[in-house]
C-alpha cells in the first residue's frame, strides 16, 4: 500500500464465507473479491454428507449415479436468492458503518471492533495487530484495485502465428511455419488455438494442418490448450506447463538438432507436464521435471523420464515412459494406461500399490504392438536415438515395460467391451449397475 | 460405515412385527414379536454415517448413532452396547417408549424412510442382556458424598446411576410402593414389561445405589430434613399434576384423570391387589385427549374388556406425511397409528367436550359439539352438539406441572408461572444444594429428555460437590427441540 501497488491487484478472500457480516468484514480487512462455496452448496441442497469422494451423495449433489442424481432439489434460483439476502445484508452493514459502496470500505480494519474476540479464550495469547496495523499512507493511496495490469497481450508471439496461419484458420489449408522462440513467450500457440477453436469447434482441423517448427527455448505454458488441426514442434526446450490442458493438438519438444549431449540424460522441459491435458499427442525427447501428466484424462505422451508424482490423479489416456521415474508414481491414479521401461516397483505411490488399486502387467501381443507403434512414432518426431535403440532389439526391450492399469478402470473397460460382445448397451442400466457393484460405487 | 451404499440397497424400512390383535389383546405382554437380527442388521446397513448426524442433534442424549448402527452391522454386539451406554442409561425404555425424535431428524428421511434407529437401539440392549454383557460398573472408591435423589422416574434413575458410579452414595426415594415412578406404573405392559425395569434397578443396587421406596418427601420426611441429610438432593419428581376439564358433571361417578386409572391397571397386572379398582369391563368408555396416555387408555380398557372405546381430540386430525410447516430434520406432528389403535376403538377429531351426563351421581354420557377456532381458541361450535354414551370417562389431556405443594411450602425454591421448578444453568433451584431435573423443571416431555436432564443434572452435583466433573452432560436446562416455533 506504501508503494501504490495495492492498486494493482484484487484481494480476494474464501474460507468460511456464510453471510453479509463476513463480507464486510473481509472488506474492511482489504479484500475486494469473496469465496463463497458450502454455503451455495447448502442451498441448492447439500447436506454436508462429506461423501463427495464415494459417490453416494443422498441428495444427488456430488454423484455420477443417476439414481442418486435424481434426488438433486436445487435451483439456480435458490442460490440468486441467497445472494441477494446476502447483497442486502451487506447493504445494511455498510449503511450502519456510514459507507455508500463497498468500494468505499474496503481496507478500513479500524472499523472492526476486535474487543470481544480477543478476549475470548480462543484467541487468548494471540496478537492480532500485525493484521489489523495501517501504515500512515500518502494521500490518495489506492486502498483497492483502481488500474488493470497491462499484459502487452497485443504484443504476444500468437499474432505472428494468426497472421502466418491465415491460410488454415480461414480455408482450412495447410501451412507449414517456421520461426525462433525464446522464453519470454508465454503460451505459445494458445491463441491460435482459441482462434481455430472459435471457427472449427472441438473437431478441429485434421492433424498438422497448422505445423509450426520453432527453434530455441519456450517461456512458460507452451502449447496450453491447442486444439486437433495444430501441430508445434520446438527444438530447443521448454518451461514449465508444456501442453497444459492440451486438447487434440500435437506437441514435440526435441533437443536442438545441434546439441551434443544424450537427450534421455538431459532436462527438455520442466515440471507439470502435460496438466489435465484431455487429448492429442505429446513427444519428449529427453527427461522432465516433477508431476507429469496429472489430471490427464486423454492424451499419449511420450517422454524419457519423468521426476516425483508422475502420472497423479491420471483418469484416461496412455503415458510411456522410456527411462527412470521419480517416487510416488501414479497415486490417485484411476485410469489409463501407462508403460514404464525397467519399472521400479518402490517408485509406485505405496497406498495405492498395497491396496491392490494399480495391476501391474507384462505388456501381451497386442499392446505391444501397439506400445511398438507410439514409440516409433516418437523416434520419428523425435529422432530419439533412446527410441531407435529399443526399437532394434524391440523383442527382448518389450519384456523389460510394465503396463500400469487402475484395476476400476480395468474392470469397467472389461464390463464395457463385455457388453457390446454381448450386444447390449454399453451405456445402459444393465451395463450401469455391473460397473457401480464392481468399482463399489 | 461399514457399507456406504447400503442405504441404495435396502430402499424400505423393515421393523418387528406386531404380534395378531386377537391375540396380543389376550394377555398383557408386549405387542411386538422377537426381533430377526438379520432384519436389524440390513436396516443397520443403511445408515449413512452420515458427515453431519442430524440424528444427534434429534436426539437430547446425542446418541452415538451412527457409530452402533456401524457396529451392529458388523455383529459386534459387545462394542455396540458400550458406546450405547456411553450416552444412554437405560437403552431399553428408550427404545420400547421414545417417539425417536433421532429418526425424524434422520438424514435418509429427506428422501427415503428413515433408518429404524429405535429398533436397532433396542436390539442392541436386548442381545447385550442376553449375553450378559449388562454388568455392574460399581465405582472404584468411595467419596463420602451423599446425595438424595427424589422421584425414581427416568430422570431420577439416570442421574442416581451416573453419581453412584462417580463415587457418591446416593438413595432414590419413591413415594409409590416400587421403584419406576412413571416407568412402572404410567406404562402399560404391552408397551413395556417391568421385568426390564427390576432388571435395571438389579444392577443399579449392585454399583451401590439406595432405593426407598414407600417414602414421600414432604411428608414422611421433610424437605428439610432431607437436606439436612444429604450433601445434595436432586428433585426429579416428574411433571404429574394432570390438566382437568373443569365443565359440568365433573364431579360425577365415573369420570377419572388417566393416570388414577392406568396406575390401577398397572398395578394389578404386576399383581398388587386394589380396592374397587376402576375398570372398563364391559364399559362404554370415552378418553379425552389423543396422545400417548390416551393410547394406553385404549390399549388398557382393550384388553379390560370394554363394550366400546371412543377417543376425542380437541385438534384436528393430524396429517399423515410430514407437513410443510414442519420440515425435516423437525420431529413432525404426524397421525400416529399406535398398536392400541390398531386393536380396538374409534378416534374422533374436532371433538370438543361442553359437559358430562349424568344421572344419580354416575355419568352415562358426554356432550360434545364440533371444535371451532375463533381468535386462536378451541371453542365448541353452537349447533353441533351430540352425545355420546360414556359408562367410564377418562381424562388424558396432558400434564400441567410438578406437585410442589410440600417443597414449596417447607423450603421455598422459586417456580415460574407454569409451576415447573426454577432452576439456574447448573440445574440448582435458588435454594443451594437442591437440584432439578426432568418434567419438575421441564415440563411434561419425552423420556429422552428426562434421562438427558437426569445426566446432566448428575454432572452438575458433581461439580457442586467435587469442584469438577468427568460425567458428560449432554444438554443445558434451556435446550430446546428444534421447532419453527420456538
Amino acid at each position: 500500500m506504501v508503494n501504490g501497488l495495492r492498486g494493482r491487484v484484487s484481494v480476494q478472500v474464501d474460507g468460511q464465507m456464510k453471510t453479509g457480516r463476513d463480507v464486510v468484514i473481509a472488506a474492511l480487512l482489504g479484500a475486494e473479491e469473496f469465496g463463497f462455496a458450502t454455503a451455495p452448496l447448502v442451498v441448492s441442497g447439500c447436506i454436508m454428507m462429506r461423501v463427495c469422494h464415494l459417490d453416494t451423495c443422498p441428495v444427488g449433489v456430488a454423484t455420477q449415479n443417476p439414481v442418486l442424481r435424481e434426488r438433486f432439489t436445487g435451483t439456480p434460483e435458490f442460490v440468486e436468492n441467497f445472494f441477494e439476502f446476502l447483497a442486502q445484508e451487506v447493504r445494511e452493514y455498510l449503511a450502519s458503518l456510514g459507507f455508500r459502496s463497498l468500494d468505499e470500505a474496503i481496507g478500513h480494519s479500524e472499523l472492526i471492533d476486535v474487543n470481544r474476540a480477543i478476549s475470548h479464550w480462543k484467541a487468548d495469547g494471540l496478537d492480532l495487530t500485525p493484521i489489523l496495523a495501517m501504515p500512515s499512507l500518502p494521500a490518495e493511496s489506492p486502498m483497492r484495485r483502481v488500474t488493470l495490469q497491462d499484459h502487452e497481450i497485443d504484443k504476444h508471439f500468437d499474432f505472428k502465428l494468426l497472421e502466418l496461419a491465415k491460410p488454415a484458420l480461414e480455408d482450412a489449408q495447410k501451412v507449414k511455419i517456421e520461426m525462433a522462440i525464446t522464453n519470454v513467450d508465454q503460451a505459445v500457440g494458445t491463441l491460435l488455438g482459441n482462434e481455430l477453436t472459435k471457427r472449427y469447434g472441438s473437431a478441429g482441423l485434421a492433424d498438422a494442418t497448422i505445423d509450426v517448427h520453432l527453434r530455441g527455448a519456450a517461456g512458460q505454458s507452451f502449447g496450453a490448450f491447442v486444439p486437433k488441426g495444430v501441430k508445434l514442434t520446438l527444438e530447443g526446450d521448454a518451461n514449465d506447463y508444456v501442453g497444459k490442458g492440451i486438447s487434440g493438438g500435437t506437441i514435440v519438444v526435441r533437443p536442438d538438432r545441434a546439441s551434443v549431449y544424450a537427450a534421455e540424460q538431459n532436462i527438455i522441459a520442466g515440471n507439470v507436464i502435460g496438466y489435465g491435458a484431455t487429448s492429442g499427442t505429446l513427444m519428449l525427447s529427453g527427461i522432465v521435471g516433477e508431476r507429469f501428466l496429472v489430471r490427464n484424462s486423454g492424451v499419449t505422451a511420450v517422454v524419457e523420464g519423468v521426476g516425483d508424482h508422475a502420472l497423479e490423479y491420471m483418469t484416461g489416456g496412455t503415458a510411456v515412459i522410456l527411462g527412470k521415474t521419480g517416487r510416488n508414481l501414479g497415486a490417485g491414479m484411476s485410469g489409463g494406461t501407462a508403460f514404464v521401461y525397467k519399472l521400479r516397483a518402490d517408485r509406485i505411490n505405496a497406498e495405492a500399490l498395497e491396496a491392490g488399486e494399480l495391476h501391474l502387467l507384462s505388456v501381451d501381443e497386442e499392446t505391444s504392438h501397439e506400445l511398438k507403434g507410439l514409440i516409433e512414432q516418437h523416434r520419428n518426431e523425435t529422432g530419439s536415438l533412446l527410441a531407435s535403440r529399443l526399437l532394434e532389439d524391440w523383442s527382448n526391450s518389450v519384456n523389460d515395460f510394465t503396463m500400469i492399469l487402475p484395476r476400476d478402470y480395468s474392470s469397467v473397460l472389461k464390463i464395457r467391451s463385455d457388453a457390446v460382445s454381448d450386444g447390449l448397451d454399453p451405456d445402459g442400466e444393465a451395463t450401469w449397475a455391473k460397473i457401480l457393484e464392481v468399482t463399489n460405487g | 460405515m461399514a457399507d456406504p451404499r447400503g442405504f441404495m440397497k435396502v430402499t424400505e424400512r423393515e421393523t418387528a412385527a406386531r404380534r395378531p390383535v386377537p391375540v396380543r389383546i389376550m394377555d398383557w405382554k408386549e405387542v411386538y414379536e422377537r426381533r430377526d437380527s438379520g432384519v436389524v442388521k440390513q436396516q443397520a446397513s443403511r445408515c449413512m454415517d452420515c458427515g453431519v448426524p442430524f440424528c444427534h442433534q434429534g436426539c437430547p442424549l446425542g446418541n452415538l448413532i451412527p457409530e452402533w448402527n456401524d457396529l451392529t452391522w458388523r455383529d459386534d454386539n459387545a462394542q455396540a452396547i458400550e458406546r450405547l451406554h456411553k450416552t444412554n442409561n437405560f437403552p431399553e425404555f428408550t427404545g420400547r417408549l421414545c417417539p425417536a425424535p433421532c429418526e425424524s431428524s434422520c438424514v435418509l428421511g429427506i428422501n427415503q424412510p428413515a433408518v429404524t434407529i429405535k429398533e436397532i437401539e433396542v436390539s442392541i440392549i436386548d442381545e447385550a442382556f442376553d449375553n450378559d454383557l449388562v454388568v455392574p460398573h460399581a465405582p472404584e472408591r468411595l467419596t463420602g458424598k451423599t446425595v438424595a435423589v427424589v422421584g425414581s422416574g427416568p430422570a431420577g434413575l439416570a442421574a442416581a446411576q451416573q453419581l453412584t458410579r462417580a463415587g457418591h452414595t446416593v438413595a432414590v426415594y419413591e413415594r409409590d410402593t416400587e421403584i419406576g415412578g412413571l416407568l412402572r406404573y404410567g406404562i402399560p405392559d404391552f408397551k413395556m414389561e417391568k421385568h426390564h425395569i427390576d432388571r435395571r434397578i438389579e444392577q443399579m443396587t449392585a454399583e451401590g445405589t439406595r432405593f426407598r421406596a414407600g417414602v414421600e418427601i414432604g411428608v414422611d420426611i421433610t424437605w428439610d430434613d432431607l437436606k439436612s441429610r444429604y450433601d445434595a438432593v436432586l428433585v426429579a419428581t416428574g411433571s404429574t399434576r394432570p390438566r382437568d376439564l373443569p365443565v359440568s358433571g365433573r364431579s360425577l361417578q365415573g369420570v377419572h384423570f388417566a393416570m388414577e386409572y392406568l396406575v390401577q391397571s398397572n398395578k394389578v397386572v404386576s399383581g398388587i391387589e386394589v380396592e374397587s379398582q376402576i375398570t372398563a369391563a364391559g364399559k362404554h368408555v370415552v378418553i379425552l385427549g389423543g396422545g400417548d396416555t390416551g393410547a394406553d387408555c385404549l390399549g388398557t380398557a382393550t384388553r379390560q374388556g370394554a363394550a366400546s372405546v371412543t377417543t376425542l381430540a380437541i385438534g384436528a386430525r393430524p396429517a399423515d406425511e410430514r407437513p410443510e410447516n414442519q420440515p425435516w430434520p423437525m420431529f413432525p406432528n404426524l397421525y400416529e397409528v399406535a398398536s392400541a389403535h390398531e386393536e380396538f376403538g374409534v378416534r374422533k377429531y374436532l371433538a370438543s367436550t361442553i359437559d358430562f351426563i349424568g344421572t344419580d351421581g354416575v355419568v352415562t354420557g358426554i356432550k360434545v359439539a364440533e371444535t371451532e377456532i375463533v381468535d386462536g381458541k378451541r371453542l365448541p361450535k353452537p349447533g353441533t352438539e351430540y352425545e355420546i354414551k360414556a359408562d367410564l370417562v377418562l381424562l388424558a389431556l396432558g400434564f400441567i406441572g410438578p406437585e410442589t405443594e410440600t417443597l414449596v411450602a417447607q423450603i421455598e425454591p422459586e417456580v415460574d408461572n407454569r409451576g415447573n421448578i426454577v432452576r439456574d444453568s447448573k440445574w440448582t433451584s435458588n435454594v443451594d444444594g437442591v437440584f432439578v431435573a426432568g418434567d419438575a423443571g421441564r415440563g411434561q416431555s419425552l423420556i429422552v429428555w428426562a434421562i438427558a436432564e437426569g445426566r446432566s443434572a448428575a454432572a452438575a452435583i458433581d461439580v457442586y460437590l467435587e469442584g469438577s466433573s468427568e460425567l458428560p452432560a449432554p444438554v443445558k436446562p434451556t435446550d430446546q427441540p428444534i421447532s419453527v416455533y420456538s
